[in-house]
């Protein structure tokens, strides 16, 4: 028998019902909302969409962190509708294509993703409505086009609220990268998302405080920071922008924070840079907000040397490891079980075993498969085994350790993978690109490029007008894209690159023959 | 310490880079191995410095210590 996200949110709402359940700031000012209100809301939406006639069907949500988006998002998953998050520092004709692959009916948009509108409206034909979240009404140019406000306002009309879903139907799809170079919706169930909030070992004081500085429409994010937070009556307080995640931990003086290692080296060099003369529990106070206990990692390698250095400042650093697929955490470091360098014990839902040392996971948490992509299901789901791609092993006391990659993802410490393939296929549409490769290189990506020799005759280019004309290049790619998909070294190569027996690209040897430049 | 100097104490600390030897054409990520993250976390060290307010997605096409430099003129 499984459970739904539901029973969890509904269990919360009975026990936490005055206890605030989000914050964000407008300007300088921190709202808030209980989580009665919360739930209010969750199910007005709810209402409205079956209403709206769209019992089963999959629906879009476009925008960054916000009271409303998560809103509309527990409204989807708690009726019988599919959500779909999606990245909205994407390029318009990435989300496109996202939005229709995913059969997407409808679309939750943040105003500030508005510019995207008409070219969604306009490519995407199986869109039936958009709502704006947003309490004002939209310009009614736009067609098919409301705001959440009014979406609210008419479940008023409605007596009839969305039936249970069943623990089986698929909850929400989540976007990854595949290794092919086209993303992988990854379709997870009411069961799988439940099994994993639950299954994680970590429980703190009702109304502690989390501030959540991860993009929403990523696993780690929307299921530890959100799902979990509100199973265990956290109130979580939005960070409005990066810029501002240090300043907004003195703001909302958070006691637990979900990082990726980035950040984690990011903040390690503002700790650092402090004179050593100040006691390190007044520079904590100062950078971390004076609670913070712990911090929880993942989605990268994290360097253990940051879990002693941030100790002396007294947080606590938990690295733990997971993939969309097994929506998200396979494992953790918890409070009371913990090894630095390890990624922790399996959750009690995971079983785990090891194939010519690839991690293969199996439990209630791994996915139901990628959504209309039976091949790259079947080669990464075998007889309920999840193929991880990931290399690792288990020590004599049960904890789980990575050293190494199968396949070809470039994991950043950001946490995002990047298919390298996919970046690839953009960068080779340049006249003057021979062949390309690009690499995670110094926390950032590296095109490694050999120009066109036809090109560069025809063209009579000197090895500097080359450069130029490259970077020029890269700089207008990197333009369209969000930050961590932009190139940050390039490389010229002087000899075209290695290739197998079978005329594939040696990718390992190109890191080696022709090395990066040191900064 | 003039405004430049101490704007470029701030880049200092996320890079290996002394004050001093920084030039207005390094760029960020290139030259100094700033990661993404090190640079959004550098523009709101600057907001709260000098007291200005960035616009995030002007500021993202930023490229060069020069370039930041004359942004952070152009808000004061």
């Amino acid at each position: 028998m499984g459970i739904l996200i539901r029973d969890i949110l509904e269990d919360s709402v009975k026990k936490f019902a005055d206890i605030k359940a989000v914050k964000w700031l407008k300007k300088k000012d921190i709202l808030e909302r209980s989580y009665s209100e919360l739930m209010d809301n969750v199910i007005a939406i709810r209402k409205s969409l079956l209403a709206e006639g769209f019992k089963g069907k999959h629906i879009s949500l476009i925008g960054t962190s916000s009271v409303e988006w998560i809103e509309s998002y527990l409204a989807i998953i708690t009726g019988n509708t599919v959500a779909v998050p999606l990245d909205a520092g994407l390029p318009a004709e990435d989300l496109i294509d996202l939005i229709n692959r995913s059969d997407s009916e409808a679309l939750f948009l943040s105003p500030k993703n508005i510019s995207l509108l008409e070219g969604i409206l306009a490519e995407c034909p199986k869109l039936r409505k958009v709502w704006l979240l947003q309490e004002e009404e939209p310009d009614s140019l736009y067609e098919k086009t409301a705001s959440l406000a009014g979406l609210k306002a008419a479940s008023a009309n409605s007596s009839t609220d969305a039936d249970r879903p069943a623990p089986d139907d698929v909850a929400t799809i989540i976007f990854t990268s595949g290794t092919t170079g086209k993303s992988k919706g990854v379709m997870l169930t009411q069961d799988n998302l439940a099994a994993n909030v639950l299954s994680v070992d970590y429980t703190t004081e009702p109304g502690s405080i989390l501030l959540s500085v991860l993009p929403i429409h990523h696993a780690f994010c929307l299921v530890m920071d959100w799902l979990k937070g509100f199973s265990l009556g956290t109130t979580i307080c939005i960070n409005d922008s990066l810029l501002h995640m240090v300043k907004n931990m003195g703001v909302f003086k958070p006691q637990v924070m979900l990082m990726v290692p980035m950040m984690i080296e990011t903040i390690y060099k503002r700790l650092a840079s402090v004179d050593s003369a100040i006691p390190k529990k007044a520079v904590a106070d100062n950078v971390f907000g004076g609670n913070l206990k712990i911090i929880f990692t993942g989605g990268a390698h994290l360097d253990p040397y940051y879990i002693g250095e941030f100790a002396e400042y007294g947080v606590e650093v938990l690295e733990g490891y997971g993939m969309s697929e097994c929506s998200p955490v396979i494992s953790s470091n918890t409070p009371e079980t913990h090894k630095a360098g390890s990624i922790g014990k399996p959750l009690p839902n995971a079983e785990i075993k090891f194939e010519n040392g690839e991690i293969l996971v199996k439990g209630s948490s791994v996915m139901k498969g990628y959504y209309q992509m039976p091949e790259e299901t079947a080669e990464t789901l075998k007889d309920g085994w999840l193929h991880t791609g990931d290399k690792g092993y288990m020590d004599e006391d049960g904890f789980l350790f990575i050293n190494g990659r199968v396949k070809n993802l470039i994991i950043l410490s950001n946490g995002e993978n990047i298919s390298p393939e996919e970046i690839e296929n953009k960068l080779a549409l340049d006249a003057l690109v021979g062949e390309v490769i690009v690499t995670g290189e110094d926390n950032g990506l590296a095109a490694r490029i050999y120009p066109d020799q036809d090109v560069v005759a025809a063209k009579g280019l000197d090895e500097e007008a080359i450069k130029t004309a490259l970077q020029a290049f890269i700089d207008q790619y990197n333009k369209k894209q969000p930050t961590y998909r932009q190139i940050t070294g390039l490389i010229i190569r002087k000899n075209p690159f290695i290739r197998s027996s079978t005329k594939k690209i040696k990718r390992q040897e190109a890191l080696i023959d022709e090395p990066l430049p040191m900064a | 310490m003039t405004q430049e100097m101490q704007f470029k104490t701030i880049v200092a600390q996320y890079c290996e880079v002394k004050p001093d030897e920084m030039n207005n054409d390094m760029r960020f990520r290139e030259d100094l191995g700033f990661s993404s993250l090190d640079f959004m976390s550098f523009l709101g060290e600057l907001e709260d410095t000098f007291d200005i307010e960035l616009e995030e997605e002007d500021a993202l096409k930023v490229l060069t210590v020069g370039e930041a430099l004359e942004l952070l003129e152009r808000l004061q």
